[in-house]
């Protein structure tokens, strides 16, 4: 076969098969549900792994009015995020199969997740922007489902929080997207940018995108547009917070990528206000959200305030706009997806089997489950940056690019935010981990009950955990293809 | 060469897998799992011993490459072998002391592993060869080392360990941005490569955040106060370590600093040399006034760090003729960590007892146990710095520095930096009594534990019958190793100790090492200074003031240290865990809600300015009806009277009011004047018309006289005619 076909295969079978379960009737039983769901994901991730070994492909799929087409392309960014949509995807999924007993309704929930895969595979392979901003709308409302799985009236409400803001975000994105139209040479995504013909319209454009960072900005959870983040993940099923909070905000991450580095061109932005803004707005975010997670005691809100923080992480790198920070965000994008989807599982695992959700009450959990909150410190570490663990390596490429930027005041304070950001990350995760191992002289250790989760549960945490520090000890491989990738940009 | 590169992975990798694998064999047998242990211990010890012993081929290097990107890279040279040999000796010793001490511990496994991978991670960190991979041990070190700091979760344990964490993550941290800085401005972080790349740079900035970091973990003031909380409670053996070896770690970091990045710089020297003599002074004070036997010593470690920071702060000032300076700091160095080695292991076998350390407590416990006492003296004796104990010679050496630096001073040889000769005189003062405090404190422990007895005789009692047995003779072979040194090392100072200089001055670029007579009396001098101020300060403050007498007769040891001075619990927690954290937190919450709060506001405003474009014209059309077409008010009605007598009326009977209020008080005037004054209008309005009428009558009569006059005249005039 072809890899166009791999390529249509990726995206659009799983998009049928979620569908399929969607629309299976009546009551499915519960293993048939999971072997066809696991089944479908599998089979539609062999085809992405196809996909990413293949070379660059590039298909026209429909063409509407004059310019607009439907347009995929696969390149070595979009390869990135594939492989690692795809490694947690199936973790979560694997996770998901014993997390859902305790949630009713699985059909729908198994339909969407494998449905929204898809639509994930089309968002990294999309060729233009056209196709970006279409398949975008469609993930949240795909994802929507995700949230307000259990119906209740806070996951009602949160879900429409998630679902107004997303939309406020891909409108700022689609105004922009119309001025793009008819001021850049090209809406298709060409390394380094097509360029613009936009003389004498300077402001208009610097408006323009802006408008269209702030909007992608509200996937990625920067401030002002971040609140829907901590207000839906602590309602949604784990697994989906996982996916949510490691995947489907980094896709606001990617497009904000392929605008400013794909269609616009980093030029145009650099040394203006907007740059200004741009990095003033994220390193406020990276603060604001350790702050706020530091304060917070509820376990998946706190983690959501932290995916705040750390995605914002990647925002500063790539406002720098220098090749080194940018190899640091996109590193930073891939520990953080590893890194954040195995916390969340883990919170969940813990809730799954304890029912506990608030920090304090997690005395002594490492006694219980040793090797789920093992999983928690290991990845914990990791996203605090201690060496030789994952999260080191990201920073170090973004401390470095602030201070090669040489961008005034930033350049310092870039870095020193960042760790300081880093030290509340240890104030908001490590306890956890220390309360849980060192429960105090006093802890009843005859009461003491075994409750690790069964392997659906464990072996993604490990895997997981496994990933945020095997990537940092031996990360070289990962940064050359990034840097790879990241020198046809610049 | 080859052998060298293997040699040095061996000595970072081996401890961590040995005590991965020790931990499994934990989960089985606990007797087994004790063995393995310290045969990793010896094992790592013999390899350190083998990398000294091939002293022909220092300057291997062993690199591991792609490890965090940069790829780990160890080198070793005479004080990085020495060093490391120093750690595992000591790792040796605690893990022989530690079977006996932890015989009743829970979770002696996690202890064991953690043990061992600390020892990995330190013997990285010595031999590390770029600021990287020391930067990657030293982080896995504070960790690793966390957990032995809580090992008995009790809770002030683990309020001390979170302490020691938050320092060794908050130092962590600075120290990284401090490698920003540096790899930014030099280019490398190749320690052998900083001294060219950094010459002609300003890199104080980034000198000053590593100092910070490794300062941090040295027990710099003001970051000292992990140590006195954390060694309380740590095992013994753990407090050993932590004060002898893992200190070191900031020490080894602060000497590249000094030797490699801002070598032979005055002004970092100056800067070194003050922080230095703070801590020695503070920790000298803070031990004196401590009864608590391990804090004592805790302090005391800072107070002896501060005697090896001035020590590296001389070596900054003297420049090329560094010697003295060099050679007492490395020397302190090495002493300081045997020094607390035993000490700390004495008083693990004072706690394995007794489960007590506040000196009330264990008062009397070290009477008539010769070899306790003796192991006990071998140790103060040398950290004192009493003559023929080897404390006496590295004090004496920097001392010495200081005073070589006072004569250049007052010579014209060197120019001054920040202090002249006066401050330095200040400086050498502060270290004569410093030395003098530590010969107090250590005095001080003696009388307690070796020759008072307890206020309580059934306790006392209790003390004497457990001479003989109260440690197993691996722990007794384990201090008495330990302690015999001292007086070795101080009698045969130019065998030992001279060589060991020699061996590591490559470090610390210096070319011929100094040979001093130690026991000239003009050395001899400051030593015995020293020592009569401590017999001193000890005679008043130990005994006259710090005990005091019961009324019964019995006396206690009080701890007068102001609880006010606690720099951890009134300054930093209070500002790092309430200030900090509920301002930023309080200004985080107003920048999440502004949105949210904007979204609800929002609609509100948008439906009043609908509903105000939506009756925009009524609103026009109201507004003229109020304003410029206003219906002309109805005339109110009155019922009597006229507006006149209306409006005075009313006026009078206001005043009329004030005045029953106030001056009628007695005899109220109840009239109503508006009716009063109608009434009268109403009789006016009649009379008028009366009068009207009354006239008009007249005037009719008038006219009809006066028309009855015209006419007879008329007629007259006819009838004239």
């Amino acid at each position: 076969m072809n890899s166009i076909a791999w390529l249509l295969l990726a995206v659009f079978l799983p998009v049928v098969c979620g569908i399929v379960i969607l629309f299976l009737p009546g009551t499915p039983k519960r293993n048939q549900l999971i072997g066809v769901s696991l089944l479908s994901l599998a089979v539609s991730m062999l085809c992405a792994f196809a996909v990413v070994l293949g070379g660059e492909t590039k298909v026209c799929l429909l063409r509407f009015g004059g310019s607009l087409e439907v347009y995929f392309h696969v390149d070595g960014l979009g390869k990135v995020f594939a492989v690692v949509i795809t490694l947690v995807w199936l973790m979560a999924g694997i996770f998901s199969c014993e997390y859902m007993k305790h949630e009713k309704e699985e059909k729908r929930y198994f339909g969407f997740y494998v449905l929204a895969y898809g639509i994930l595979m089309a968002l990294c392979f999309s060729g233009n922007l056209v196709t970006y901003y279409m398949f975008y709308e469609m993930m949240t409302l795909m994802t929507f489902p995700l949230i307000m799985h259990n119906k209740s009236r806070e996951a009602i409400m949160a879900g429409l929080k998630y679902l107004f803001y997303s939309l406020c975000g891909a409108y700022m994105a689609l105004f922009g997207i119309y001025f793009l139209n008819r001021y850049a040479n090209t809406l298709n995504f060409v390394p380094g940018g097509g360029g613009l013909a936009a003389d004498g319209h300077t402001t208009l454009i610097l408006v323009v995108v802006f408008l269209m960072i702030l909007g992608f900005g509200v996937k990625a959870g920067m401030f002002p547009m971040h609140a829907w983040l901590p207000t839906a993940h602590p309602v949604a099923p784990a697994p989906a917070s996982a996916v949510l909070s490691g995947l489907v905000v980094k896709m606001g991450v990617l497009g904000i990528i392929r605008v400013i580095f794909y269609v616009t061109g980093p030029d145009v932005i650099r040394g203006t206000w907007v740059q200004t803004a741009w990095l003033t707005l994220s390193l406020i975010t990276v603060f604001m959200g350790s702050m706020l997670a530091y304060r917070e005691k509820v376990m998946k809100k706190r983690l959501a305030y932290s995916t705040v923080s750390q995605v914002s992480y990647i925002l500063f790198g790539l406002a720098l706009l220098n090749p080194e920070a940018m190899t640091g965000s996109l590193l930073h994008v891939v520990f953080h997806a590893c890194i954040k989807s195995c916390l969340f599982l883990s919170a969940g695992a813990i809730i799954y089997k304890t029912g506990k959700t608030h920090v304090d009450e997690l005395n002594g959990i490492g006694k219980e489950m040793p090797l789920t909150i093992w999983c928690y410190t290991f990845a914990s570490l990791a996203l605090v940056g201690i060496p030789p663990a994952s999260g080191f390596i990201s920073k170090w490429y973004l401390a470095g690019g602030a201070l090669e930027s040489g961008i005034a005041v930033f350049s310092w304070l870039g870095p020193v935010i960042l760790l300081i950001s880093a030290l509340l990350t240890a104030g908001y995760l490590l306890p956890i981990a220390i309360r849980g191992f060192l429960p105090g002289a006093d802890y009843d250790y005859a009461g003491l009950k075994k409750k690790e989760p069964s392997g659906f549960m464990v072996v993604p945490l490990l895997v997981l955990a496994g990933c945020s520090v095997f990537l940092g000890v031996f990360p070289n491989p990962l940064t050359q293809y990034l840097n790879g990738v990241i020198q046809t940009l610049f | 060469m080859e052998n060298e590169r293997i040699l040095l992975a061996v000595a970072v990798f081996f401890p961590m897998v040995a005590g991965i694998v020790s931990y499994l064999i934990g989960r089985k047998s606990k007797k087994l799992r004790d063995g393995a242990v310290s045969l990793a211990a010896i094992l790592e010890f013999a390899v350190m011993v083998l990398i000294v012993a091939r002293h022909g081929a220092l300057g291997a290097s062993c690199t591991v490459p792609g490890v965090c990107g940069f790829g780990l890279h160890f080198t070793v040279d005479g004080f990085r072998a020495l060093y490391g040999a120093i750690a595992a000796f000591m790792w040796m010793m605690t893990g022989l002391f530690s079977e006996e001490y932890f015989a009743h511990y829970r979770n002696r496994n996690r202890y064991y592993l953690f043990w061992l991978i600390t020892l990995g991670a330190t013997e990285a960190v010595f031999l590390s060869a770029d600021l990287y991979t020391t930067f990657i041990f030293f982080e896995v070190m504070s960790f690793a080392s966390y957990v032995w700091v809580a090992q008995d979760e009790r809770k002030e344990s683990l309020r001390a360990a979170a302490t020691y964490l938050a320092v060794a993550v908050i130092g962590g941290l600075v120290m990284l941005m401090g490698l920003f800085l540096l790899y930014h401005q030099a280019g490398t972080l190749t320690i052998s490569e900083l001294y060219d790349a950094c010459r002609g740079k300003n890199v104080y900035l980034a000198a000053g955040c590593l100092f910070f970091g490794f300062g941090a973990k040295a027990g710099a003031f003001p970051l000292h106060i992990w140590l006195p909380k954390a060694h309380p409670v740590a095992p013994a053996p753990a407090s050993a370590l932590l004060s002898g070896i893992l200190t070191k770690t900031g020490v080894f970091g602060i000497l590249v600093i000094s030797c490699r990045i801002l070598f032979h710089d005055a002004l970092w020297g100056t800067v070194v040399l003050t922080v230095g003599v703070l801590t020695m002074v503070v920790g000298a004070v803070l031990a004196l006034f401590s009864i608590d036997f391990k804090r004592t010593l805790a302090c005391s470690s800072v107070s002896q760090i501060g005697f090896i920071l001035t020590g590296i702060g001389m070596q900054g000032l003297l420049g090329e003729e560094n010697a003295l300076a060099v050679q007492g700091s490395f020397l302190h160095m090495m002493n300081h960590s045997l020094f607390k080695l035993v000490l700390f292991m004495m008083a693990g076998v004072i706690y394995m007892n007794l489960h007590k350390l506040d000196l009330n407590d264990i008062r009397g416990f070290g009477r008539h146990k010769p070899l306790l006492a003796g192991i006990y003296l071998c140790g103060a004796m040398g950290i004192g710095g009493i003559p023929l104990f080897s404390g006496y010679v590295s004090k004496t050496l920097i001392h010495e520095s200081i005073v070589e630096y006072i004569e250049l001073l007052r010579e014209g040889a060197v120019t001054p930096v920040l202090l002249g000769a006066g401050s330095m005189k200040l400086v050498e003062w502060a270290f004569l009594i410093s030395g003098g405090f530590t010969v107090a404190y250590m005095c001080k422990l003696f009388f307690a534990v070796f020759i008072e007895k307890n206020s309580n005789p059934a306790v006392q009692e209790k003390y004497d019958a457990m001479n003989g047995n109260y440690m197993s003779k691996k722990s007794a072979f384990a201090l008495m190793v330990g302690a015999a040194l001292f007086p070795v090392m101080g009698i045969f100072a130019h065998a030992t100790m001279d060589r060991a200089a020699e061996y590591v001055k490559g470090f610390f670029g210096l070319r011929h090492i100094h040979e001093v007579s130690y026991f000239s009396f003009a050395n001899l001098k400051g030593g015995l200074t020293s020592i009569a101020i401590g017999v001193f300060v000890y005679l008043v403050v130990g005994r006259l003031w710090m005990i005091r007498k019961e009324e019964n007769g019995d006396t206690t040891y009080v701890d007068y240290w102001p609880r006010v001075l606690d720099l951890e619990d009134y300054v930093y927690r209070p500002i790092l865990l309430k200030a900090l954290p509920a301002v930023c937190g309080a200004a985080c919450f107003v920048l999440d809600n502004i949105v949210d709060v904007i979204a609800k506001i929002l609609p509100i405003v948008g439906s009043v300015g609908a509903s105000f474009l939506d009756t925009f014209i009524d609103t026009i059309v109201v507004f003229l009806r109020k304003t410029v077409y206003k219906d002309s008010p109805q005339p109110k009605e009155l019922l009597e009277g006229n507006a006149l007598t209306y409006q005075l009326g009313n006026f009078v009977n206001h005043v009329v009011g004030v005045l029953n209020k106030t001056a009628w008080r007695d005899r109220p005037n109840e009239k109503d004047y508006t009716h009063q004054y109608a009434l009268a209008y109403t009789s006016f309005k009649e009379n008028t018309s009366l009068i009207g009428r009354s006239l008009s009558y007249g005037l009719i009569l008038f006219c009809v006289g006066l028309l009855a006059t015209l006419v007879y005249l008329l007629l007259v005039l006819i009838g004239i005619m």
